[in-house]
């Protein structure tokens, strides 16, 4: 049990930045991009694809994080600007409409031109004991990284300026502008990193199971999740859902089958809008 | 150091103020009055690009900036403390405070005054901003403000909600920043203290101005005292 | 509460009311004239009718209450499954199984109204959880294979010889339910009900202030979609003769809906119908692209939503009638 429960914070940490990715955008425009997994399949398909052209593997996924990011940036600077224009739930509404398209679009064209491409990062080497237990390397260089991409996060949102004026913005965007802050600049910053994340989330999990060019739509439901389940707009109750919902997700599994575990995480979000809207860490109202 | 001409403004295509002209010089202090609905928020809002112009012109620091964005004004040195203060609630008064003065990094001198002027932020300089009484996010906001070094330092109803002895040692801090040299525009519903603070007055009713004059005069005249003064 | 339409001078107001109803039924009464003989095209015909009535629903739950259920697939497949499960398992007669099954999607409907009355779930945390929803009813489909089919689906062998699996027949069935919905619709916006529908949908405060009971009517916007939904999908089961996991999915269903509204104008009554026809022929013809089909679809939500707020045709009307006054009035007005 030890196994599956380490598996699933493995899982976890995945889970968690992919709801960060998605609730930092909700956070600071009010839009929840329902093209966040495809965003992060692009990004594992461009890492694939530099890999066939011979690349090596960190090149290859550091570039398909980035280009993963400017397809984020590039939406931000396109089709959100109208939605930033609207105000409250127009706003949303529009957002959530027009993200819809713009991942059939991502995944429809990615599809048709890479039918069967995925992304497979084997990480070679023996398997790896952590307390007690058997960790393949796959799994555990996995976690260091989303580990060190969490602390860094932590820290840059903590302790530098500019991520002091992101935190601003989604506090409070009137007071942000009042001390010079730029939101819009904020805005795409922040969609260019939550794309980024999606990309890197795609690319740690190929280390462990292979990312196929048609799982856009499940990780997006999976963000969606995490970040209802966290709190739209609190980055670390995101974290903390996902970290849970792995767990979750895992034990489920290993205990009742794929198909029910699913719906338990559905049923994990829909219970958390209904009782606590909220989420486990964010501000109510 | 900040002229308007001919603004007007207002919401869903109804304009609230109408041909507003007034000036600040530098190191000057000048007062709005006004009453609930007069249109003196309004007429924040739309000088610091809050809220779009209808018609009319803002010169500040002789620039054309009719139309700029908050954060640009914000950066050229005109700060506003609005009526609802918008402070960051989950941030510390530390923090807000320091954020005041992006992009630049925080002046340890200036916060330094701020300290001395707000002593009661110092004591809570870890506290959150959210968890504050009303008084003190009041001086948060003014903080802040100052934080970035303005040229221009606009308040809306800065005593909203403070008892009258916070509010007498808010004006008692505001005239210590307008001794050392910085310029100020105050709209105030309570007007002795405005009054005593400022060197001229304008007195805004339906979105116009409908008198002007230095405070003495204002003081002095049987209107102002009637309507606003409270007094016979 | 029933607006009562005696007296002579309320008759052509109702006549004219009801007057685009019995137009377009006239309409869609005569394409089989033409096309009878084609297989390819009776589907397409049934087709456009049956999401033409998906339509209605979702004009009736969304267009007229303002509630997001992008679920509509999944009330639509507790219909279908219902039925047939009824039918073929457990042995209940078609029309009770059928009964059975819209009363079912009728509660469940209601049921997530009432929950998103009570909890104040604005559209965004509604649309939420009317997905997971939907979601979870296609993992149930695919999980509970001895009950469902799963991956695989179910034949219907209920209603079999009924009317429904002649192609003509059907026709004319889901062309007499889509007319009895148009009429539905146009009787609820035309009540009291419908009076009290656009005013919660457009300020829901001041509807509650000025007495209406939000979550009453809320909850019957619900219920008559739902049911709605429930309905056809029961039929389309009993039609089709099969029914899989993808037969009422959220991509299948909802999504083609909403493309569907965006092009011919959400809480309209002939929308709906206009929208299906546009639609349904576009996507027989957007087969042959394969996935490409998929971003043409993308592609038309964020262009329809981006440029028309209400649907590319009611501004495209708007647009007319504006034309059309500047014109009669030179001086403008």
């Amino acid at each position: 049990m030890t196994a599956v429960i380490l598996d699933g914070l493995v899982l976890g940490l995945q889970f968690g930045l992919l709801g960060v990715g998605m609730t930092l955008v909700y956070g600071l425009g009010g839009v929840l991009n329902l093209a966040h997994g495809q965003i992060a399949v692009f990004g594992a398909i461009v890492t694939s694809l530099a890999m066939t052209s011979g690349a090596r593997a960190f090149w290859a996924a550091l570039i398909g994080v980035a280009f993963a990011g400017l397809v984020g940036l590039l939406l931000d600077r396109t089709l959100m600007r109208p939605v930033y224009r609207r105000e409250g739930e127009e706003r949303v509404l529009l957002g959530l409409l027009l993200t819809l398209g713009v991942g059939f679009v991502i995944e429809g064209l990615l599809v048709w031109r890479y039918p069967i491409q995925q992304l497979s990062l084997n990480i070679g080497g023996s398997a790896v004991e952590i307390l007690g237990v058997r960790m393949r390397t796959g799994s555990l260089l996995a976690s260091v990284i989303s580990v060190a991409v969490a602390v860094v996060l932590v820290l840059f949102f903590r302790y530098t300026s500019l991520g002091k004026a992101v935190r601003s913005v989604i506090q409070d965007e009137v007071g942000a502008r009042l001390v010079g802050v730029n939101p819009n600049a904020v805005r795409s910053l922040i969609f260019f990193v939550s794309a980024a994340l999606a990309g890197l989330v795609a690319v740690t999990r190929s280390m462990t199971s292979p990312i196929l060019v048609t799982a856009g739509v499940n990780l997006t439901i999976l963000a969606l999740i995490v970040t209802v389940v966290g709190g739209l707009g609190s980055v670390s109750g995101a974290f903390l859902a996902g970290l849970l919902l792995g767990v979750v997700h895992t034990v489920s599994s290993f205990l009742i089958g794929s198909y029910i575990t699913t719906i338990v995480l559905l049923a994990a979000a829909a219970l958390t809008i209904v009782l606590r809207p909220a989420g486990l860490l964010g501000r109510p109202g | 150091m900040l002229e308007v001409d001919a603004l007007s403004t207002g919401y869903l295509g109804e304009d609230v103020i109408h041909d507003i002209e007034f000036r600040v010089d530098d190191g000057e202090a000048v007062a709005i009055i006004g009453s609930n609905g007069a249109g003196k928020t309004t007429l924040f809002r739309a000088l610091c690009g809050i809220l779009p112009v209808s018609g009319g012109s803002i010169r500040f620091a002789d620039r054309e900036v009719t139309g700029l964005p908050t954060h640009r004004l914000a950066r050229a040195g005109l700060a506003y403390v609005p009526a609802e203060r918008h402070l960051f609630p989950q941030m510390t008064v530390g923090e807000n405070l320091a954020l005041g003065s992006y992009p630049e990094r925080p002046d340890t001198r200036v916060l330094s005054m701020v300290w001395s002027l707000f002593p009661r932020l110092a004591e809570r300089s870890r506290q959150q901003a959210g968890t504050m009484s009303g008084g003190e996010q009041q001086m948060l906001a003014v903080g802040r403000a100052l934080m970035s070094k303005p040229r221009l330092l606009m308040l809306d109803e800065p005593t909203t909600g403070l008892a009258p002895k916070l509010a007498a040692d808010a004006y008692t801090a505001l005239g210590e920043l307008r001794a050392q040299g910085l310029t100020l525009l105050v709209t105030e519903q309570q007007l002795p203290l405005a009054l005593d603070l400022a060197d001229r007055g304008y007195v805004l009713a339906n979105g116009r101005f409908e008198l002007e004059g230095t405070c003495a005069e204002l003081e002095a005249n049987p209107e102002v005292r009637r309507a606003y003064l409270g007094v016979a | 509460m029933m607006a009562s339409k005696t007296g002579a001078r309320r008759r052509p107001a109702l006549l004219a009311a009801y007057l685009p109803v019995v137009v377009a039924a006239a309409l869609l009464a005569l394409p089989p004239i033409w096309l009878s003989d084609s297989r390819l095209w009776m589907r397409i015909a049934i087709g456009w009718l049956v999401f033409a009535a998906y339509g209605i629903a979702f004009n009736v739950i969304f267009g007229s209450t303002g509630q997001l259920f992008l679920c509509i697939g999944a009330l639509a497949g507790i219909g279908g499954y219902g039925t047939v499960i009824l039918a073929d398992q457990v042995g209940i007669p078609a029309l009770p199984a059928v009964l059975l099954a819209t009363l079912t999607s009728c509660l469940l409907g209601s049921a997530l109204s009432w929950v998103a009355v009570r909890r104040s779930l604005g559209v965004i945390f509604t649309g939420i959880v009317t997905l997971t929803f939907s979601l979870s009813f296609s993992n149930l489909v695919l999980g509970q294979r001895g009950l469902t089919g799963g991956e695989t689906g179910l034949l219907v062998s209920t209603g079999s010889a009924s009317l429904l699996r002649n192609r003509l027949s059907a026709y004319y069935i889901f062309l007499a339910l889509v007319v009895v919905f148009l009429a539905v619709f146009r009787f609820l916006q035309r009540s009291h009900i419908g009076w009290a529908f656009r005013a919660l949908r457009d300020d829901e405060v001041a509807a509650g202030l000025a007495g209406i009971d939000v979550a009453r009517f809320r909850v019957i916007g619900g219920m008559i979609g739902s049911a709605m939904l429930g309905l056809t999908g029961s039929l389309f089961a009993v039609y089709e003769g099969f029914i899989g996991p993808t037969t009422y999915d959220f991509a299948g269903i909802d999504i083609r809906v909403i493309v569907m509204l965006a092009f011919g104008g959400i809480g309209t009554l002939l929308g709906p119908v206009i929208g299906a026809v546009f639609f349904r022929v576009l996507d027989e013809y957007l087969i042959e692209f394969g996935q490409l089909r998929e971003v043409v679809y993308g592609v038309l939500i964020v262009a329809l939503f981006l440029g028309f707020r209400r649907g590319l045709l009611p501004s495209v009307q708007n647009l007319f009638a504006r034309v059309l006054r500047s014109r009669s009035n030179p001086k403008g007005d």
